[in-house]
């Protein structure tokens, strides 16, 4: 069908009508340009380099800007959030325990309060009263109040006491509607609120609190830091080992490359899960031994910033994870050794690390960037497993995973504390995700699908 | 034939072998040994029980010894937790519980996957393409702790009292509780199966021999699944060898949400344990299976791609 349509654009005839050309042509046309004339028709435009193509393809896609954008805004929350937020992870705030992340104004609080107790005491009598009362009643008819009736009484009461309970958990929800209380952004507690109201200014607990009172929103700013340093270091670590050995395997060829394959092939038939769950359960204990060791050097200071907890993570990532990369790179340096550039350097004196690296290597650069970036949500997969298996981040250095490990157990009352760390680790990863995708259609068209 | 299955075992025992060293070093590296308890022991009881299991000598003579007894089978025996049960009898109560959920969590990912993928493929651009790799891109990059957790709020009491399924394992209640683990963990296989599908079957669309099928007239079912998705699985196929192996030993992560009794939460709770053996073991017996399912990928390629040959090179 498209073929015909084709076909019939072709004229009768190749030859053009010269005459009917002519008669469009007057003598003005003949005449030379003048200089104004010649500079308008250069235009003004420079030449632009791969990046600045990159970067124009990459920003009408909008997909991977909003991508970018959720990036820099999670990337601010977790390295500058926390010098906003006056609570620090660790810090277990006293009277404001389990908030949830809403909160009622005082007088709502104290309405419901009242109400709550006034509900649960008709219901429940004191355990002393009842025995009391039944003393009474046994020696009213002559018979001896044993320690057993006692016993049954109190057993009675405390059964009692857990039902109202337990009615009692699902009741202020209910009182709440009844009453027509609003509820209130952010977690406040009730000392917080009465400071508040006396005109101090009180940071609200935006995501409510833990157990112990530590607020939530830092803790997760916190384990968002830790996903997103050790996503970004063990994707460099990755790319470092990855190229260098990439590249050395695929420029040597030959022998070396055999043998080189041979040992990718191996780390492939690894189960790499465990040997980085082994990794990271063994290599912890020892860093922390070797910053607590006593004595100084520079290497032990940069371990010491960093924590043994995030290195031991980085290396057991960037030790088998490199393949893939390493991988892709070969391929790439196998094709581009055979170009010209490249005979012509070598014909020139270059060395081999010379060409690997003013040749070789910028000509791969596109993959080399889309497989890093794509490598960061992997890295950061790999650290909320650990964590929420509690191998990977410990205490008391707040990690997503941990956090979600830590929320199972109150999962119905307080779903809110799997959600947030569930939610932020998605969204981050997704973002990461889809940036990296874009990154891969702005900088390799041709892989475009 | 022969040569390749000759390279391929010769492959596998130096994998073994370096994949046994490397963890033996690694678990005696980490402090802490199999005897700390709440009640400390003393140093005599300490270097009897060192004594007995042979943990006094030095670490090559540990590993040589590890070495001849897994030449012969021997996998040892739990140091704490089962303690002086063989390891490989462990293994074999563990494994199949892993794998019966592994097993029924891959099929229905790449059941379901790659019907997907196909479908997506085939209505490129479309609102369904579109819908599918929302769908897709928000399954891969969901942990699947956080699959399990959102489940589980949702369908096993949470939301309105709604209790479909049980929260925690149990093989007496029947299919109900199957349900949940083997969703969470075929959920991320099934979204990244979909969308490998869908780039190899765009690939493979764009090939002149389906040009040639479309031109000689044949329906769109026969092209599809004949000759395009043929070609296409050759990707799918690479990323589940070693999914295969893994998810049938337990994603260790929804079997510690569900707290079901398989292979890899008894794994990670043995790496806390420091109960060498069964690291060990489990470790082989992993590496091991992995190192099967690669053989296996690489004869499924030759089923799926009657061109690849297997003998020669890469």
């Amino acid at each position: 069908m498209a073929e015909d349509k084709k076909m019939e654009r072709f004229p009768v005839t190749l030859q053009p009508d010269i005459e009917a050309l002519l008669q469009d042509l007057s003598e003005e046309d003949f005449t030379p340009a003048s200089e104004q004339e010649k500079d308008d028709f250069i235009q003004e435009r420079q030449s632009t380099s791969y990046w600045k193509d990159a970067w124009r393809r990459l920003r009408k896609n909008v997909v991977a800007m909003v991508a970018l954008g959720v990036i820099i805004c999670l990337f601010l929350f977790a390295f500058v959030g926390p010098y906003l937020v006056p609570y620090g992870y660790e810090q277990f705030n006293k009277g404001a325990e389990n908030l949830y992340p809403y909160h009622y104004t005082l007088e709502d609080q104290k309405r419901l309060d009242a109400e709550i107790a006034a509900r649960t005491q008709s219901e429940t009598m004191d355990v002393d009263e009842m025995i009391a009362k039944a003393k009474a009643e046994a020696e009213a008819k002559g018979e001896k109040f044993t320690k057993k009736d006692e016993a049954v009484i109190k057993a009675q009461a405390k059964v009692a006491a857990n039902n109202a309970e337990a009615s009692e958990d699902a009741d202020p929800e209910k009182i709440r509607q009844e009453l027509g209380i609003k509820r209130h952004l952010f977690g406040y507690s009730v000392g917080e609120l009465e400071r508040k109201a006396a005109g101090e200014h009180v940071f609200p607990h935006v995501f409510g609190t833990d157990m112990y009172g530590r607020d939530i929103m830092v803790r997760v700013m916190y384990g968002a830091r830790v996903s997103m340093s050790v996503g970004i270091c063990a994707a460099l670590l990755v790319l470092v080992i990855g190229a260098t050995y990439g590249a050395v395997s695929g420029y040597c060829g030959g022998r070396v490359d055999a043998v080189m394959q041979r040992i990718v092939e191996l780390i492939y038939s690894v189960p790499e899960m465990l040997v980085v769950l082994l990794i990271a359960t063994a290599l912890k204990p020892i860093l922390t031994e070797y910053v607590n060791s006593g004595g100084s050097s520079p290497l032990k200071a940069f371990v010491n910033i960093l924590g043994p907890n995030l290195i031991s993570m980085f290396i057991a990532f960037g030790v088998l994870y490199w393949v893939t990369m390493s991988r892709i790179i070969r391929g790439q340096v196998l094709q581009l050794k055979q170009q010209e550039y490249v005979t012509a350097a070598r014909a020139l004196g270059a060395s081999g690390g010379r060409i690997i690296r003013q040749h070789l290597i910028p000509n791969c650069i596109g993959q080399i960037v889309v497989t890093t970036c794509l490598q960061i949500p992997s890295a950061i997969f790999l650290e909320s497993f650990l964590s929420y298996l509690g191998v990977g981040v410990s205490a008391p250095l707040p990690s997503l995973g941990s956090m979600a490990t830590d929320a199972l157990s109150g999962m119905y009352t307080y779903t809110y504390r799997l959600i947030v760390p569930s939610l932020i680790l998605s969204v981050m990863i997704l973002a990461f995700n889809l940036f990296g995708d874009g990154l891969r259609d702005a900088l390799d068209p041709k892989l475009k699908k | 034939m022969g040569k390749y299955f000759a390279k391929r075992i010769g492959m596998a025992v130096v994998t073994i072998f370096l994949v046994t060293c490397l963890t033996f070093l690694l678990m005696n590296a980490v402090p802490g040994s199999p005897w700390l308890s709440e009640k400390s022991p003393s140093a005599a009881t300490l270097a009897a029980l060192n004594e007995k299991y042979g943990m006094d000598k030095p670490v090559y003579v540990q590993l040589m010894k590890y070495l001849g007894n897994l030449a012969k089978g021997d996998l040892g025996v739990s140091l704490k937790m089962q303690k002086n049960r063989a390891v490989t009898s462990i293994i074999g109560e563990m494994f199949p519980v892993s794998a019966k959920v592994g097993a029924i969590a891959l099929s229905w990912a790449v059941l379901v996957g790659v019907p997907l993928g196909c479908l997506a493929a085939f209505k490129r651009g479309k609102l369904t393409d579109s819908i599918l790799r929302v769908i897709c891109t928000l399954g891969i990059s969901m942990p699947s702790f956080v699959v399990a957790s959102v489940l589980l709020v949702t369908l096993a009491g949470g939301l309105a009292s709604l209790k479909f399924f049980p929260t925690i394992f149990d093989p007496a209640l029947g299919w109900r509780s199957y349900v949940l683990p083997c969703f969470s963990l075929g959920f991320y296989p099934m979204c990244y199966t979909a969308r490998q599908t869908r780039s190899a079957m765009l690939d493979a669309l764009n090939q002149e021999y389906i040009k040639t099928a479309r031109a000689k007239g044949l329906k769109n079912n026969k092209i599809i699944f004949k000759h395009a998705l043929r070609n296409a699985l050759i990707p799918v196929i690479t990323y589940l060898g070693p999914q295969v192996a893994f998810t049938l030993c337990g994603g260790f992560v929804v079997e510690s949400v569900f707290s079901i009794p398989g292979l890899g939460r008894y794994f990670v709770q043995s790496i806390q344990n420091r109960d060498y053996p069964v690291i060990m073991g489990t470790t082989i017996f992993l590496a091991t299976l992995i190192i099967l399912m690669n053989v296996v990928v690489d004869l499924l390629y030759k089923l799926a791609d009657p061109r690849i040959n297997l003998t020669k090179g890469d």
